[in-house]
């Protein structure tokens, strides 16, 4: 009988544990689902992951505040990779088993992301990545989308302005040895299909304080126009300095206010293709462009742009599959989707993981400092 | 090649020699005066140079008196950097090794400090003649080039007088050649190096204020700068402020000249090619024996 009454006192407290579950699966539903990004926000790569972490950000608040994921919080946990390799691929180690992220975003630099992606891609994590197609290894992993156009892309881009926008045909570059390399590289490749002969290729060490000397062995080969393809003001300032008054043509990686800026007085006469001119934006870039000068006081460009649409691609993905569908799901659910972001229309079942179309590219001028559209459009 | 090509690459090596040497400048009075080598000495034209561009975009300061000030601020910073580190290092014996890691970590964290709170922009700062150039057969050079190379010069000769002519700067090498007998002698020789720091400071000031209108300032500019005017200060022969401006313009030219006749990819492989050979040729740098010879 003794036995009976204590069984019948702890029933209820053996049962306990049962009721409380259900509040806590209740609970499980409320938690957040959570996405790693490693971006470079110290070292050389700063400039590109700076702008990805404010992008990101805002499309997180923006996604949260329009119910999250299913109902559930959007959190992206952001690691400094310091634009090291192998700090990309430790911290995307962490946020995987550590954090228990359901995708990753970025690295910001192409060497990083080789380096993250080798960790995705062992367990099919879909990765979206703040760079273009990088080495030929990119093409074997399924689940590494990018959010940036290959390089080839963004050559054939200023080539086509230089052919069919200024119709010129000799053409000197000044280039660096880290994103001009890339660039000039498929500049050189697809030079001949558009008619174009290079008279001078000169190129500088990334950082460099000067050159003027380089700017002026393209003056002296008198190129119709002159293409400059670097992360810094140094080059372009050189060259007005040392008289080139030929138009410059530029690349979309050189396309920021904070050059503008260090360019001063000299910030003027020069192209981009680039993907967003916030001071004249595209219809579907106005609410992001809105947003974000609401939210920081600055215009975004393209670096803010791809943080934003890498976090919409993935909380889509993940609204439409449910969170917990598990990594295969998720990268299919990706691929799936054709996603019209601030940047571009993506399709990252396309052969270079993105899709991005030559169409996309929208051209831009600066003039007396400030970036104005201008009415071409490449095909 | 054209000989107005050949010529702009003068001019513009001759520029960027004395950029280099103006921070080797620095470098080298510091070394003359402590023994100590600075690795962050461009960035006390870090310091200059951001100084200024505060001054003049966010306080509105007319450009004299921003220039003024970054030049002691500059000074500030180097005086701080003796009382507040080297000086308790030197307390706990340090060696030449832990002092280079010392400075050289402040480099890193003045570099990080700019990137904080001023943020990642590259800021150009106006120069003396504005954006003026001046064309010399088919050449150009900055009219604020000009100014720099001649400022240049005018402190190297002051160094040179300061040094063997005031009793103020014969003490502080005295402090530095020799403490202890320096000391029997009744110079104040903790004074003298708080002050050799405090004038590198102030040397290199100076120089972002007028590197800054030729390069832009920004946050991580400083130890580019300060490698740069170390090779020109270990080529001029360490311990000689003439030396490191000798230094700064041979290294400035060989690179230039190098562009112009060979391959600008290969530019620095040929410069630093060139100047092993000529530390080999010259161990103690291109006026080092006259080093020794000053004391």
């Amino acid at each position: 009988m003794k036995q009976s009454l204590r069984r019948r006192m702890f029933l209820p407290l053996l049962l306990l544990p049962l009721f409380a579950g259900i509040p806590a699966c209740e609970q499980a539903d409320d938690q957040p689902v959570k996405v790693g990004a490693v971006l470079s926000l110290t070292g050389p790569g700063a400039g590109l992951g700076g702008p990805e972490r404010n992008g990101i950000l805002l499309a997180q608040k923006l996604i949260n505040e329009r119910g999250g994921i299913n109902g559930r919080p959007l959190e992206v946990i952001i690691e400094d990779d310091g634009s090291k390799a192998d700090i990309a691929k430790s911290k995307a180690e962490g946020l995987i088993h550590g954090e228990n992220v359901v995708a990753l975003l970025g690295p910001s630099l192409t060497a990083s992301t080789g380096a993250a992606a080798s960790v995705t891609n062992r367990i099919g994590m879909p990765q979206l990545c703040m760079t273009g197609l990088g080495p030929e290894i990119e093409l074997s992993y399924k689940s590494l989308f990018h959010m940036l156009p290959p390089q080839s892309l963004n050559a054939r881009a200023m080539l086509e302005y230089l052919s069919k926008g200024l119709n010129v045909r000799q053409l000197g570059v000044l280039y660096d040895s880290g994103y001009g390399q890339l660039v000039m590289t498929h500049i050189e490749n697809h030079a001949g299909d558009y008619g174009i002969n290079i008279v001078a290729a000169e190129k500088f060490e990334v950082g460099a304080t000067d050159v003027s000397t380089q700017a002026a062995k393209v003056r002296a080969a008198k190129p119709e126009v002159v293409g400059i393809i670097a992360t810094s003001p140094v080059p372009f300032r050189n060259a007005r300095q040392m008289r080139i008054t030929q138009p410059i043509v530029s690349a979309v990686g050189s396309s920021s206010y904070e050059y503008v800026k260090g360019m001063g007085e000299f910030a003027d006469d020069i192209v981009f293709p680039e993907f967003i001119v916030s001071e004249d934006p595209l219809p579907h870039q106005k609410e992001f462009v809105d947003l974000f000068v609401k939210e920081y006081g600055t215009l975004p460009k393209t670096y803010d742009a791809a943080g934003w649409d890498a976090t919409h691609v993935i909380a889509q993905a993940l609204s439409e599959v449910g969170p917990d569908a598990g990594s295969e799901a998720i990268a299919e659910a990706i691929r799936a989707n054709r996603y019209r972001g601030v940047i571009a229309s993506f399709n990252f079942a396309a052969p270079d993981m993105t899709g991005i179309e030559l169409e996309s590219y929208t051209y831009s001028k600066l003039v007396d400092g400030n970036y104005t559209r201008l009415p071409f459009t490449a095909k | 090649m054209s000989p107005d090509l050949l010529f702009q690459s003068v001019l513009t090596g001759l520029t960027n020699g004395f950029v280099y040497g103006l921070i080797g400048l620095g470098i080298a009075s510091i070394f003359r005066g402590t023994r100590i080598i600075n690795a962050m000495q461009g960035d006390f034209a870090l310091i200059g140079g951001i100084t200024a561009v505060l001054l003049l975009e966010r306080q509105g300061w007319p450009m004299l008196p921003a220039f003024v000030a970054a030049v002691l601020i500059g000074g500030a910073a180097g005086w701080l950097l003796e009382v507040l580190l080297v000086r308790p290092l030197r307390r706990r014996g340090g060696t030449e090794d832990s002092y280079l890691l010392l400075t050289l970590g402040c480099a890193f964290a003045v570099s990080a400090l700019v990137l904080y709170f001023v943020g990642r922009d590259s800021h150009a700062l106006p120069g003396i003649g504005g954006e003026g150039i001046v064309v010399i057969a088919d050449a150009a050079m900055r009219i604020h080039a000009l100014w720099l190379i001649a400022i240049s010069l005018a402190v190297m000769l002051t160094l040179r007088l300061f040094y063997s002519r005031t009793s103020l700067g014969l003490s502080m090498m005295a402090a530095a050649l020799d403490p202890q007998g320096a000391l029997t002698t009744g110079i104040n020789v903790p004074l003298m190096r708080t002050l050799t720091f405090a004038l590198g400071g102030l040397v290199g000031g100076l120089a972002g204020i007028l590197v800054g209108p030729l390069i832009t300032v920004y946050f991580d500019m400083g130890l580019l700068l300060t490698l740069k005017g170390f090779a020109a200060a270990i080529l001029g022969g360490l311990a000689n402020p003439m030396g490191a401006i000798v230094g700064g313009v041979t290294l400035g030219l060989l690179e230039s000249i190098a562009i112009v006749t060979i391959s600008s990819g290969y530019k620095d492989v040929i410069a630093m090619v060139i100047l092993i050979i000529i530390m080999i040729v010259m161990p103690n740098g291109l006026l080092g024996r006259r080093t020794r010879k000053g004391g």
